[in-house]
């Protein structure tokens, strides 16, 4: 099972079996998705544990010839730097089809969808191929507005639905002439990632052109990340995405930006990157800040668990443009730990909606009362959101705080204000009015979390962000060689001017 | 060093912590048993590391990250297992207390574990052999203090005192995080004990930035400890239940600070120990005289406990760079047991009462809770500095600090904020224990059952005597200061009067003063004088300087203001008009193109028509 390709097509093949079986058999087609992301969650534990973290190079890696004349073929493998990916993106895939227990309508197409979209993730980070890499990342991103056009709620859905399509497709857009870009000025030989690397160490492309083609890809990825102030689709849209999209989504689809600049972006052009890290850095702080205090002001709990989601992503975009080994490091915690993070905020926030009907946080109050279980989980979800100690975000965001401090004094110190003040504030006052207070007449009839199977997924997050939260090492130690290898292509830029 | 011990004190309330969270939810009886054998466990670990008087650091490496390293390391010296008998004594007898305090609570189980994560985390800063990982614990102590405060979460003040409390805290954290940034980017280290060498090695290792740093950290014990301007979350504090007032707002976590200060004290340069002597003076006679006018019994032990913090802080303030933190060490110490052993008293007064917290609706207690009364007023006398007394030896070594380095202003400060100090004490138990009874409610008071008791007896114990255990001694080893001969207990009982004569003196004629003031104004008053005497400077003190309102317009005129702002531009401008904008430019062409394609030949020739005279009208007349 500690095969790559068992981990990605395990859902690709259950979405087809789905789509072979009788429109009738609505029970087999959630025990075949929650067997089929089982499995693959299964297969990347066994990858995670099997990494060999002493190793350089690829591990796991599985490599057919493709379309030989443009050089695509079809590569897998992982590195320190996606094993952690793709063990998150499995559990929150796992997780997704868990919580999909709401969803009434069309089960059929819902369970296809909602199983392209994990296997596309899963493949997308899993890929040293560009095209293949670009083509997973699509095949995941497709059904996401699908999901949200069909299964999607609250009046803004067709709008949110309109703008999310919009600026997705816009930013996948702009990134796919970025590296399309990328593969012709390597001499149009290969989609290979790790080809492309070594012919570029070789042959750099000119700066001023690196520079643009860098241009394209940090605003192409960026927008897909909701890089300031391309960020407005991303809040809209999450609160109207049924809560599997959202998870999946925010949780992990949303890193394919980050992790193709790490990947792609920072290696093959190593100039272009120097020359666009104080523009990143500057607009990393319309994340943390602008949204952060966006995130003040919301009433529907949604909309401020996108908001702070916006905010997170700035944390990683800081780490990038640090340039240090301390912030790429603390770049890849914070994407691991937000996308439990986020799945899991979203999780919770769809339990609530499903049993409340709303997201009004006015409406809300004394809920911990009636929801002891859904409630101490939301409250951990929130802490681990404003940075606690114990949580994944903290070993993300301090090691980003310590490698930025070098590069950006300044920005390091607005971020940490972000990070520590900030976003306790709207987490706490948040906590206030949904969990704390007298307990309302109108919610006495509320229903917890009844058995151990529906608890589960939250239970399955939370311990992922614990567990990597109090040993950070697990993350950081197999990243090491290929992080400091990055950082050193880009930093060795600057001393051979 | 046998390096199982060390663990065995920290992790025990950590399962405990676990294993109520994960299976005894509904038992009180055994998460109760749980929490209370997990500190004992700690307590018998480190009694026993004591008599070793072990030192030394187990570590493992938590985190390593390019020139990053971060070790998880317990540390052992003097400072830090006095400290692991404060926290794991007074903390014990307090879980012990809280047994018979929340009888009947149907949140009990919840009420140990968020104890047992406290005990945990505060032993964890204990034992830190490390700035980061110090963080770690300190902003874990924050949580389980914001998880406790907020016990009662469905009344909206706990709720309110229990966010405030934490954020508040966390503007002093923002601080500290900044200054091991700081440190590490100038030392490239965060261990404690490696720093230590290093500045022994090399004195000016920090060069331009020591005072910075040394600020930035002390922003951290800002917080914690509740010092000016930060201080306002603590008298909210009140609000959780009153053993957790004992131990996490009295005894341990807001000393927390202090002991953060004597940690790094080798880091602090001059200019840093002036501002935090000053921070430390400020808030000791701030806080007291806002203590003077306070009506909630517990609300006036919050803010003496401000005021002997500000104490503390100012100690470490006067010491100078050539001193040593022991004085505040000391006073930590003794004003653990005393001001623990106060608050429990005051909660077995509002367990009698049934949770009656007004002072002016009590009186005449004395008789009808004698143990309670006993151990009270031996905590007050502590508290004052009536010798021989605890209080009395570790408030003089801070007179005599405060005079031998001449900061005059500073000890005229420290000697009226000890008469201050025996005024509202005073006041304190005079209208509480002695004279008529002020309301119907102390008719049916009766004595606390022995476990709540015991514990009082207990505390009495240090309260008393622990002015004789030669803890500044014992301290002054970890800071390489040389015992001096020990003499016999008659020596010591007199020896602060013999070899400081006037620092002794003047606190003691402090006390007397203040104390005669209070007898004179409160005995047997049904309502307070001072009001008519003070005027308005009564309302003030009341009113606790109007810090709160300021810190609310501040807030309200700039972060909530930025907030709007930001939002409204969110919602307006970027999502707005800009997006919106784009999308009616687009339509409105798509709109304008469509009216072309009207698909009638006539509209087309007459286009080609139009453009073929254009063109050549422009051919022409170039």
């Amino acid at each position: 099972m500690a095969n790559l390709s068992f981990i990605i097509f395990c859902p690709l093949v259950a979405a087809v079996l789905i789509a072979l079986l009788p429109r009738t058999f609505n029970v087999l087609f959630r025990a075949v998705a929650l067997l089929a992301t089982g499995l693959s969650l299964l297969g990347a534990v066994r990858v995670f544990a099997g990494f060999d973290s002493a190793a350089t190079g690829l591990q796991f890696e599985q490599h057919f010839r493709w379309v030989d004349a443009l050089g695509i073929g079809y590569h897998v493998g992982v590195d320190g730097l996606n094993v952690g990916l793709v063990l998150m993106a499995a559990l929150v895939a796992f997780a997704a089809v868990c919580v999909s227990r709401e969803i009434r309508e069309r089960q059929q197409f819902y369970y296809i969808l909602v199983l392209a979209m994990a296997g596309g993730i899963l493949g997308a980070f899993a890929s040293f191929d560009l095209f293949l890499f670009y083509f997973f990342h699509e095949l995941a991103l497709v059904p996401t507005f699908i999901l949200i056009g069909v299964w999607g709620r609250g009046a803004q859905r067709d709008y949110a639905t309109f703008k999310l399509t919009l600026y997705l497709s816009l930013g996948a857009l702009v990134a796919l002439i970025g590296l399309i870009a990328l593969y012709v000025q390597a001499g149009q030989t290969s989609f290979n990632l790790l080809h492309l690397t070594r012919h570029l160490a070789l042959n750099p492309i000119a700066p001023g052109t690196q520079s643009w083609i860098f241009g394209l890809l940090l605003f192409g990825f960026g927008i897909l990340v909701s890089l300031w102030p391309f960020h407005t689709w991303a809040p809209l849209g999450y609160a109207a995405a049924p809560t599997a999209a959202a998870m999946l989504h925010a949780g992990v689809l949303k890193k394919f930006g980050l992790y193709g600049l790490i990947r792609i972006a920072l290696p093959l052009l190593p100039a272009g990157a120097q020359s666009w890290m104080n523009v990143l850095a500057l607009l990393c702080l319309g994340n943390i800040l602008y949204c952060g205090l966006v995130a003040l002001r919301q009433r529907d709990l949604n909309h401020l668990l996108g908001n702070s989601s916006v905010a997170h992503m700035g944390f990683a975009f800081l780490g990038i443009a640090s340039l240090s080994v301390l912030g790429v490091t603390g770049a890849v915690v914070v994407m691991v730990a937000h996308g439990l993070l986020a799945a899991l905020s979203f999780a919770l926030s769809g339990f609530l909606y499903h049993r409340l009907g709303t997201l009004e946080m006015d409406q809300m109050g004394g809920l911990l009362q009636r929801l002891p279980f859904v409630g101490g989980v939301m409250v951990m979800a929130m802490f681990a959101g404003c940075g606690l100690p114990g949580f994944a975000n903290f070993p993300g965001e301090a090691l980003v705080l310590f490698g930025a401090w070098e590069s950006y004094r300044t920005i390091t110190v607005l971020a940490c204000w972000g990070a520590l003040v900030i976003a306790a504030v709207y987490m706490l006052r948040a906590v206030r009015t949904i969990w704390h207070g007298p307990p309302l007449d109108r919610w006495k009839d509320l229903v917890d979390a009844p058995n151990l199977w529906v608890k589960l997924p939250y239970a399955l997050l939370l311990a992922g962000l614990l567990v990597f939260g109090c040993f950070p090492r697990l993350l950081t130690d197999p990243m090491q060689p290929v992080v400091s290898q990055i950082v050193q292509r880009v930093q060795g830029e600057t001393a051979t001017p | 060093m046998n390096a199982v011990l060390p663990w065995l004190v920290l992790l025990p309330p950590l399962l405990a912590a676990i294993t109520i969270t994960l299976g005894a939810l509904k038992r009180p009886v055994a998460a109760a048993r749980l929490s209370i054998g997990a500190i004992a466990l700690s307590l018998a670990a480190s009694l026993i590391l004591f008599a070793r008087d072990a030192s030394g650091v187990t570590s493992f490496t938590w985190l390593q990250v390019g020139g990053l390293a971060v070790e998880f390391g317990l540390r052992l010296d003097p400072v830090s297992l006095l400290m692991l008998l404060v926290v794991t004594g007074v903390g014990g007898a307090i879980h012990v207390y809280s047994w018979g305090y929340l009888e009947g609570d149907p949140g009990r189980p919840r009420y140990f574990a968020g104890l047992s994560l406290f005990s945990f985390a505060m032993l964890g800063i204990v034992l830190s052999s490390n700035l980061l990982q110090m963080f770690v614990f300190w902003e874990l102590v924050g949580v389980s203090s914001y998880l406790l405060i907020g016990f009662w979460h469905a009344r909206p003040a706990a709720a309110e005192a229990s966010k405030k409390a934490f954020l508040t805290n966390r503007v002093g954290d923002f601080g500290f995080l900044l200054g091991l940034v700081l440190v590490w980017a100038t030392t490239g280290t965060l261990d404690l004990g490696e720093l230590e060498t290093r500045l022994t090695v090399q004195p000016g290792a920090l060069g331009t930035a020591a005072t910075a740093i040394g600020l930035l950290i002390f922003c951290g014990a800002v917080g914690k400890s509740a010092q000016f301007p930060l201080h306002v979350w603590l008298p909210d504090a009140m609000e959780g239940p009153t053993p957790v007032s004992a131990l996490i707002h009295a005894a341990t976590m807001v000393a927390a600070g202090v002991y953060l200060l004597s940690r790094v004290f080798f880091l602090l340069d001059a200019p840093a120990l002036t501002v935090i002597a000053w921070i430390g003076g400020l808030t000791a006679l701030l806080a007291a005289l806002m203590a003077l006018q306070q009506d909630d019994l517990k609300r006036i032990l919050a803010y003496s406990t401000l005021s002997q913090l500000g104490y503390m802080v100012l100690a470490v303030g006067v010491a100078g760079t050539n001193g040593t933190p022991v004085a505040a060490m000391y006073h930590l110490a003794t004003h653990a047991s005393f001001k623990a052993l106060l608050f429990l008293g005051a909660g077995s007064v509002i367990h009698a009462l049934h949770h009656q917290q007004d002072i002016w609706r009590m009186g005449g207690l004395a008789r009808r809770m004698p143990v309670t009364f006993l151990t009270f007023l031996a905590a007050t006398l502590a508290l004052c500095g009536v010798p021989p007394l605890s209080g009395f030896y570790s408030k003089d070594v801070i007179l005599v600090l405060a005079w031998e380095h001449h900061a005059s202003l500073l000890f005229l400060l420290v000697v009226f904020v000890a008469g201050l100090t025996t005024a509202y004490m005073f006041r304190l138990l005079l209208v509480v224990f002695a004279g008529p009874a002020r309301s119907q409610d102390p008719d049916h008071a009766h004595e606390s059952p022995p476990v709540m008791t015991v514990p009082l007896l207990l505390l009495a114990v240090p309260t008393v005597l622990a002015g004789f255990w030669g803890i500044d001694a014992w301290l002054g080893r970890a800071y390489g200061v040389a015992p001096s001969p020990a003499g016999s207990w008659a020596e010591h009982l007199i020896a602060p009067f013999t070899h400081a004569p006037v620092p002794a003196l003047a606190g003691l004629a402090a006390v007397i003063l203040g104390g005669g003031v209070a007898w004179g104004l409160y005995r047997g008053a049904l309502r307070d004088p001072l009001p008519v005497h003070l005027g308005r400077l009564s309302r003030w003190m009341r009113d606790r300087f109007y810090f709160d309102e300021l810190y609310d317009r501040l807030i309200a005129g700039t972060q909530d203001a930025m907030a709007w702002v930001a939002d409204a531009f969110d919602r307006w401008i970027l999502a707005g008009a800009v997006v919106r904008g784009l999308h009616g430019a687009v339509e409105l062409g798509g709109r304008a193109l469509r009216l072309v394609q009207t698909g009638s030949l006539q509209t087309y020739a007459l286009l080609l028509a139009a453009g073929v005279v254009l063109v050549l009208a422009w051919m022409l007349f170039r």
